[in-house]
């Protein structure tokens, strides 16, 4: 296998990291180019210009979906619904917008009343109680078609447990409407709950066509340069084909910030840690994520852009507290930070692009943690003018500007707190048993603030901090799932048949030589709305199974019930090897270049020490503040590791 | 610490993380209850409490447990609760609204014998026994007759459990097994904020957390009076009825005069009704949380929810008023019904004291029962909301006092043997003008079982109003079989049966153009 390259599509810049077959990384940073993503990316390889031929593999995190759906620009897209529930988009869950303020309103589902097409059927869960006919499947065709859509999504009810219907139907319309794409929601994703996942259908159609036209064009340009043809990541962690990921658009919503958590596990796997919350901190925000024995932690369900996805997600909380979040005094005289933020321009004052309002990043110059080199991307910071808008909000809260600069800091890290303490509380993982891995060009600089607030002792800097996501992409191994319906009392469930569930999945699973297999059923008391994960192997039988959801369910809610244990599905994931991954100690570049050599070869120039705090390290592509009481020092895989003095 | 030393920084980030603690029991609640209404609707809310039984933070689910619960954690206060213990109440005379909300109540530790806090759940559970299955019955005289009366009793002593007690509860009521583990959940809940309260509190050391409990009711107290004195001294006085008591259709008049000065609320309401014979008589606790939440919605989003909210609200009823229930009035329709009512009046009153509101939304919870042999279903139906100044009206949501979610139609046909024929917005019920009233929704069930359905609903007579010119929503309809039925009503149900129930639209704000 030749280089791994993966390339992360952010709002500024397009990350760029390469790793070799023995493990060498080398990264490129180029300004990303949203009219059409795919001409940084090209930018960002020929910055690299690998040999013809040497390229084994491209991996590709994208934010095209999540820009479609954020400025609703995607696809014509016509629904069909069971008749008597066509209204389920605008319907929604029927909670309001706000719960005080009475005027919000959703935002627009993607397809309105008006685009809907009502089919005659009906499916309870004891089966069909009205068939759906010929001359009804032909009147539906006829109906989709006079609207001439470029996507037909079909949401039947109750079609997660019995699909024939709309599989039917779509054979129906796909013969008469050729050119369109029909999207049934049971394929998208079988599960209970028509909302969610007619919202899901809808979401895929409305990106299908976009996200397609784009990977074309992309890998059009690779091809050109006798590149091979890009592996997209989804928001699970896992890696598509250009063929699925056209099939899998919805799933494509979170692609870039899951390489970031996937690359945060990589590199906390090689420095030997197993439990890790990760904080990647930018310009405009900051992602909180959960890394749990090794592997990131992935959930189903949230929402992207106001447009419901509940398709596995990597588990990434996002709140608005970055470099550019906005400091101001509210009517009860009280300091807040965000959530309107200065973005990129005007940006925050330091800038002198025009800004005038503090921001986090003009506090943490005012504090002296980032000098006038510390930002890449040709940005010279003002410090005068920032230290000058600090005095001026700290006069208004008569307090030091010193003062002020470290409440507006520990404001945003209060948020970012919050956040981190979401993501592992609320999943029953103490925070202070994990390492905080922390990255992006903000992360290392909040690290110990953040630390100390949840009562963590470690935190790890990666190597390559500023580059994090791409280097994830280039590492993750391929992953491809597949899933089954069961609803079957566990305990009536024998060895026999959980082996079968098994194996049909993993054959359907892995289309990759020697995968690992990861089997999971999802079980629940009978009656409850929630599943819990269990992991199974071919050797467990259903009472083993029902055993290990009541210790799960105990650990988790404190609580086990003598009621029949159901189990709902089967879900198996089949990953390729993991690639190589050494890296070694960081030499300094110019340009924004950096590159690492293997751990051992001498580097020259650049060597790092133990660092005791409170001292400011500038690395290549993010600074790092190490606080008083706190200790770094440099990893064997480069990057470092802070340390709280006991 | 000394109080005056608690600045900005330290309380922003005491208020997330005792909010963190709220919002994680609610979790915990929904992933481990069993019954739709709680898992699937969330028809529940949780908060905690410092050693002084002050509200600190409430996870924001449902307003009419707002101002309520604090109330709940007083009547365990008084039983001298020890470590560890939990409480189960729903008398709506000692801490509690209405019978189906079963609220727990844990004394937590520090590990010794002094209480630091507590931690509460209020979940409105199916069935708790009484004349009606789902215990929300129409035409109850008195308390006993809507279920299982319980004042604040000790189920857990020093965490251990009381099976007795226990068994008494699920003994008198019609679905044990569904409530056991809703209860095992609520008890999960308590039990993951009591857990989140210790870490907190060991972690800032309690005379540092007591300061920090004092600053943070001080200025959500702060922002509330800053608020009151921008609007600046006001008052305005409105009217209105319920469409019954459930017993008779004679309407029930209420009226409420308003007076904001000097940074505080007062409401009077002198010429309300006095007790009446049905169960829309509604607690004095039901009463401040509709308080609370006009207050709270004229605040800007970011108000932290405790109990500094309560501080400038005064509130004055007549001796005898359907609006302070006393033992032994019936009150289910008091807290979902009269809270909206409530709610809608309070709005009327500032718009007449010259502050700017919506016009008025469903002003209805739609609340729809059914049970049968061996199960009960309840569930309550958003509708249109007012339209304002700022834009048209939202379509089918939940308005005022409640804000739980619809259960999924295949979660309910997969639970009960009801099949949802049509579950649709209800087109053009929204008032007309400038800006367009919220649409309602429209439900139709077929019962494939013999059961009853009760129905309490409110605006079936008199229309949500329009404001500034703008018209009037629809009023709502109750449908068996193609026959309308009264706002109240109760009907048993043989197999094939159809109740349809049309949600109410929202008013127009402003002349149609």
């Amino acid at each position: 296998m030749g280089i791994s390259i993966g390339v992360d599509v952010g709002g500024t810049f397009t990350d760029l990291a390469a790793v070799d077959a023995r493990g060498r990384v080398v990264t490129r940073k180029v300004l990303s180019t949203p009219l059409d993503q795919s001409d940084g990316v090209a930018a960002a390889i020929d910055a690299l210009s690998p040999a013809r031929g040497t390229v084994g593999r491209i991996a590709h995190g994208t934010t095209v979906v999540t820009n479609l759906l954020l400025e609703r620009t995607g696809a014509s897209v016509v629904l069909c619904s069971t008749r008597g529930v066509t209204d389920l988009p605008e319907l929604r869950r029927q909670e309001r917008a706000a719960l005080y303020n009475l005027s919000l309103d959703h935002p627009p589902p993607l397809v309105g009343n008006s685009r809907v097409v009502a089919v005659h059927e009906r499916v309870a869960p004891s089966g069909v109680t009205i068939a759906l006919t010929d001359a009804e499947e032909d009147r539906v065709a006829r109906a989709v078609a006079a609207y001439a859509p470029e996507v037909v999504v079909i949401s039947l009810l109750h079609a997660y447990s019995n699909d024939a219907h709309e599989r039917r139907l779509a054979a129906a319309i796909s013969r008469r409407l050729p050119g369109a794409d029909v999207v049934t929601a049971a394929s998208v994703l079988p599960e209970i709950r028509e909302y969610e996942r007619t919202a899901t259908a809808l979401a895929e159609g409305y990106a299908r066509p976009r996200v397609r036209r784009y990977l074309g064009r992309l890998s059009q340009r690779l091809r050109a340069r006798g590149l091979p043809s890009p592996v997209v990541m989804t928001s699970g962690g896992g890696m598509l084909t250009l063929d699925d990921a056209g099939e899998c658009a919805a799933s494509l919503a979170l692609s870039g910030p899951a390489g970031g958590v996937v690359g945060a596990a990589a590199v906390m796997r090689a420095a030997g840690f197993r439990d890790a919350l990760t904080v990647d901190i930018g310009g405009t925000s900051a992602d909180a994520g959960l890394i749990v024995g090794g592997e990131p932690l992935v959930e189903a369900g949230g929402s992207v852009a106001g447009v419901p996805i509940a398709l596995p997600r990597v588990l990434v909380e996002t709140v608005s507290a970055g470099g550019g979040s906005v400091a101001w005094v509210d009517g009860g005289g009280a300091l807040r930070v965000g959530p309107h933020s200065a973005g990129a321009r005007p940006g925050p004052v330091a800038f002198g692009f025009g800004g005038t309002e503090p921001t986090v990043t003009d506090a943490q110059i005012a504090l002296g943690h980032l000098d006038a080199a510390a930002l890449s991307g040709g940005v010279r910071l003002d410090a005068a003018a920032a230290r000058e808008a600090i005095a001026n909000l700290a006069r208004r809260l008569g307090a030091t500007p010193a003062r002020t600069a470290a409440a507006i800091v520990a404001i945003a890290d209060a948020s970012v707190a919050r956040a981190l303490r979401r993501v592992s509380v609320q999943r029953g993982v103490d925070p202070r048993r994990c390492v905080l891995v922390a990255f992006g060009g903000g992360g290392p600089l909040h690290a110990c603030a953040l630390a100390e607030s949840l009562g963590m002792r470690r935190i790890l800097v990666p190597p390559h901090a500023g580059v994090l996501s791409a280097l994830g992409l280039a590492i993750a191994p391929e992953r491809r799932e597949a899933a089954s319906s069961v609803m079957r009392d566990a305990r009536g469930i024998s060895r026999r048949e959980l082996a079968a569930i098994l194996r049909d999945l993993a054959g359907r699973a892995a289309a990759m030589p020697r995968p690992r297999i990861e089997a999971r059923l999802r079980v629940r008391y009978q009656g409850q709305g929630y599943e819990l994960d269990v992991p199974f192997r071919a050797s467990d039988d259903g009472a083993a199974v029902a055993r290990r959801f009541a210790a799960l369910h105990d650990a988790r809610y404190g609580f086990t019930l003598d009621r029949t244990v159901e189990v709902v599905a089967a879900r198996v994931a089949a990953m390729g090897p993991r690639l190589p991954l050494r890296l070694g100690r960081r030499q300094r570049a110019s340009d924004g270049r950096s590159s690492s050599s293997a751990p051992g070869a001498e580097s020259g120039g650049f060597r790092q020490r133990m660092t005791r705090g409170p001292r400011v390290v500038t690395l290549g592509d993010a600074t790092m503040v190490v606080a008083r009481g706190w200790t770094a020092r440099p990893l064997p895989i480069g990057g470092w590791l802070v340390e709280r003095a006991r | 610490m000394t109080r005056a030393a608690f600045d900005p920084l330290a309380l922003s980030v005491m208020s997330n993380a005792v909010a963190m603690i709220a919002e994680e029991m609610g979790t915990v609640l929904e992933r481990g209850a069993l019954s739709p209404n709680i898992r699937e609707r969330r028809d529940a809310s949780a908060a905690i409490f410092d050693a002084a039984g002050r509200m600190i933070a409430q996870a924001a689910h449902i307003p009419v447990h707002l101002g309520a619960m604090p109330e709940s954690v007083r009547a365990v206060i008084a039983r001298q609760p020890g470590a560890g213990d939990v409480f189960l109440l729903n008398s709506p005379f000692d801490g509690g609204s209405h019978l189906p909300d079963l609220t727990m109540v844990e004394a937590v530790s520090a590990g010794g014998t002094r209480i630091i806090g507590y931690a509460a759940v209020r979940a409105h559970h199916a069935d708790v026994g009484g004349m009606s299955p789902g215990s929300m019955p129409q035409g109850a005289v008195e308390l006993v007759q809507e279920g299982l009366h319980l004042p604040p009793i000790r189920l857990v002593r020093a965490g251990r459990l009381d099976d007795s007690l226990l068994e008494l509860v699920l003994a008198n009521v019609r679905t044990p097994d569904e409530r056991r583990g809703d209860l095992e959940a609520q008890r999960a809940a308590c039990g993951a904020g009591a857990d989140g309260w210790r870490a907190l509190v060991s972690r800032e050391g309690a005379a540092r957390m007591r300061a920090a409990c004092d600053a943070l009711l001080d200025y959500t107290e702060r922002r509330v009076r800053a608020r009151l004195r921008e609007i600046g001294d006001a008052e305005g006085s409105a009217s209105d009825i319920l469409e019954g008591d459930g017993v008779s259709e004679a309407p029930v008049p209420l009226a409420v005069r308003l007076r904001i000065r000097r940074g505080a609320f007062s409401l009077d309401f002198s010429g309300s009704s006095p007790r009446v014979r049905g169960n829309v008589n509604a607690p004095k606790a039901v009463v401040r949380a509709a308080a609370v939440f006009v207050l709270r919605s004229l605040l800007d989003d970011d108000v932290p929810v405790n109990e500094g909210i309560a501080r400038p609200i005064a509130i004055v009823t007549p001796d005898d008023c359907v609006l302070d229930a006393r033992w032994p009035s019936a009150v289910a329709a008091g807290n979902v019904e009269t809270s909206q009512r409530v709610a809608d009046l309070l709005f009327a009153a500032l718009a007449d004291a010259g502050v700017p509101v919506p016009a008025q939304g469903q002003g209805t919870m739609n609340n729809i029962t059914f049970g049968g042999d061996g199960w009960t279903f309840y569930e309550t139906l958003g509708g249109g909301q007012g339209a304002s100044v700022r834009g048209p009206g939202p379509s089918a949501v939940h308005v005022g006092m409640s804000n739980t979610r619809n259960t999924p139609v295949e979660a309910l046909e997969r639970a009960y043997p009801i099949e949802v024929e049509t579950y649709a917005v209800r087109r053009g019920s929204g008032g007309s003008g400038a800006h367009r009233g919220g649409d309602g929704v429209v439900r139709v069930y077929r019962v494939r079982e013999r059961c009853t359905v009760t129905i309490l609903s409110e605006r079936r007579l008199r229309a949500p109003r329009g404001a500034m010119g703008g018209g009037d929503g629809a009023t709502g309809i109750n449908r068996l079989n193609g026959k309308a039925l009264p706002s109240k009503c109760r009907a048993e149900l043989s197999p094939g049966d159809v109740v349809e129930i049309q949600t109410p639209g929202g008013g127009g704000w402003g002349a149609p153009r």
